[in-house]
Parts: structure tokens; sequence; C-alpha cells
């Protein structure tokens, strides 16, 4: 009972922080229920026996991507979004867009649950594992043995990441204030 | 399966759907740069979601292959917030805001 609480509190908190931070109009408090969403994935991470997958879900996203979000809200002269209206006709179709993607969505997900069961019946398996180890050491194998090249590509990939990110910061910096000569100095 | 719960592979999808259709109506809706990445963030994570819950209720085979997939789209999404952070920057340097209806460059 406390555990189809917990599972229903945490879906919940994803999917109506998702909703939230897609429709509020002030960016500060879509940051934040952003966040909500990302906890409750989090948890629902945990009652997927993703031990080790919710702890990344909170360090890496709550505690940098999120943080990263709320640190460049600095940058929009609108925080609060009193200026910057979505027009009708744009919300009218961003959210048909997002209902047709929904749908489709529903209908691949259906397309693979029957195929599913129809796998579990030829082999007549129960669908559901009883055990899974979602711990780092097990992720951790999986990483070095056949997630090898994958894994050497995201570490590629985050290096030139960071290298883009400080080569594009660099780029827009404010030209440095030039000395001013002895002549100028003097007229001045 | 059919009915919803924690040990019900439907439940898991259900939330995961919900994320992206807000994801794209956040990426279709916002004027706002920063309102644009929290629903790439979304999207993303509705990935991540179904990888894992895919990876659980595989029927021969419990491990951790759907859990690590998960993880390499943590890795993506924190790398395009990095480069997304330094193109915001890029753009406030030129425009003094981060309305996309306004930003036509990028050059400074």
């Amino acid at each position: 009972m406390i555990e189809m609480l917990l599972f229903w509190t945490c879906g919940l908190c994803a999917c109506v922080g998702a909703l939230g931070a897609a429709t509020v109009r002030n960016l500060f408090h879509a940051a934040l229920l952003l966040g909500l969403s990302l906890v409750g994935v989090a948890g629902l991470y945990l009652f997927l026996g993703a031990h080790w997958l919710a702890c990344v879900q909170v360090v890496v996203y709550v505690g940098g991507i999120l943080v990263l979000i709320l640190f460049a809200t600095l940058f929009s002269a609108d925080v609060m979004g009193l200026v910057q209206r979505t027009p009708w006709p744009l919300k009218v179709a961003g959210s048909l867009g997002a209902l047709l993607s929904a749908v489709v969505a529903v209908r691949l997900l259906q397309i693979v649950l029957a195929n599913a069961q129809q796998l579990d019946r030829v082999r007549g398996k129960p669908g559901v594992p009883d055990v899974i180890d979602g711990s780092g050491t097990s992720i951790g194998d999986l990483l070095t043995t056949s997630w090898y090249v994958p894994f050497l590509a995201a570490g590629f990939l985050l290096t030139v990441a960071l290298v883009a990110a400080v080569a594009t910061v660099q780029r827009f910096r404010r030209p440095a204030r030039q000395p001013q000569q002895p002549a100028e100095a003097l007229r001045g | 399966m059919g009915e919803f719960g924690p040990t019900s592979l439907a439940s898991y999808l259900a939330v995961a759907v919900m994320l992206f259709a807000a994801g794209m109506l956040a990426i279709t809706t916002r004027r706002n740069a920063i309102g644009v990445l929290i629903g790439l963030e979304l999207v993303f994570n509705a990935a991540a979601l179904q990888f894992a819950a895919y990876g659980r209720f595989r029927a021969l085979a419990p491990d951790a292959q759907g859990q690590t997939a998960a993880v390499f789209v943590v890795v993506v999404a924190a790398a395009e917030a990095a480069v997304a952070l330094g193109l915001l920057f890029g753009v406030y340097r030129t425009s003094k805001d981060i309305d996309l209806e306004q930003t036509r460059e990028l050059r400074s």
C-alpha cells in the first residue's frame, strides 16, 4: 500500500512538474518545476531497481543541469514572462503537435507491448523478472565490456562539449580595454 | 502487465509519454531559449525513463543494459546543456536578451 502510494506520488510529481515546466510563464518557476519532475523520475528509477541511475539523475540532472538552467535565467530580460507572450496560433499549433506526438508515441508503445506479450507467450516466460542488479558494479562491468566503445565515445563527447562551451564563451568575451597612449592621455 | 502500478511496464511508459508530450509542448511554444532548453531536457528524460523501464521488464535477460543506455542519455543531456549555455551566453552578448524571435545572428 505504501509502495503504491510512493509510486503514484513519484509519477504525479514527474507528470505535473513536466506539464508545469512546459506551461507556466515565469521561467524561474518553470526551472523549479523541471526539478520537481526530475526528482519524480529519480523516484521511478528506484522502483525500477535502478538505484545507481537514480543517484546519477539527482547528482547530474538536479545538481548540475538544473543549476545551469537556473543560472541561465539570469540572461533573460523577461524572467517573469510579462513581455514575451506566446501568440495564440503558436499555442494551438504547439498543443496539437504535442498531442499528436503523444498519440504516435502511445500507438508505438502499444505495438511494442503487443509484440512483447506475443514473445512471452511463445517463450512461455513471465514478462517481469524478479531481480535486477542496478548497482554501480554491474553497470561498471557493462561499461568496461560490451559498452566499452560507447563509453569512450561518451568521454570524447563530454571533452568536446567542454572545449566547445569554453571556446564559444571566449569568442563572445568583451575585448580588453586598450591602455591609453601617452599622447592621448596628455590630450585627454 | 495490464494494470497500472510499480510492476507494470505500461505505467512507466505512460509517464514517459507525458514527459515527452510536455517537452514537445515546451519546445514548440516557448519563445525564450531557456524554455526550449527545459523542453529538451524533458524529452531526454522521457527517453532515459523508457530505456530503464524496458531494461527492467525484458523477459529473458534481467540485466542492467537499459540502465547503462539511460546513463548515456544523461551524458548526452549534460553535454547539450553545457554547449547550450555557451550559445545562450553568445546570444546574450550580441542581442542583450535570449528571445528566440528577436535573435537573428550570433556574430559579435
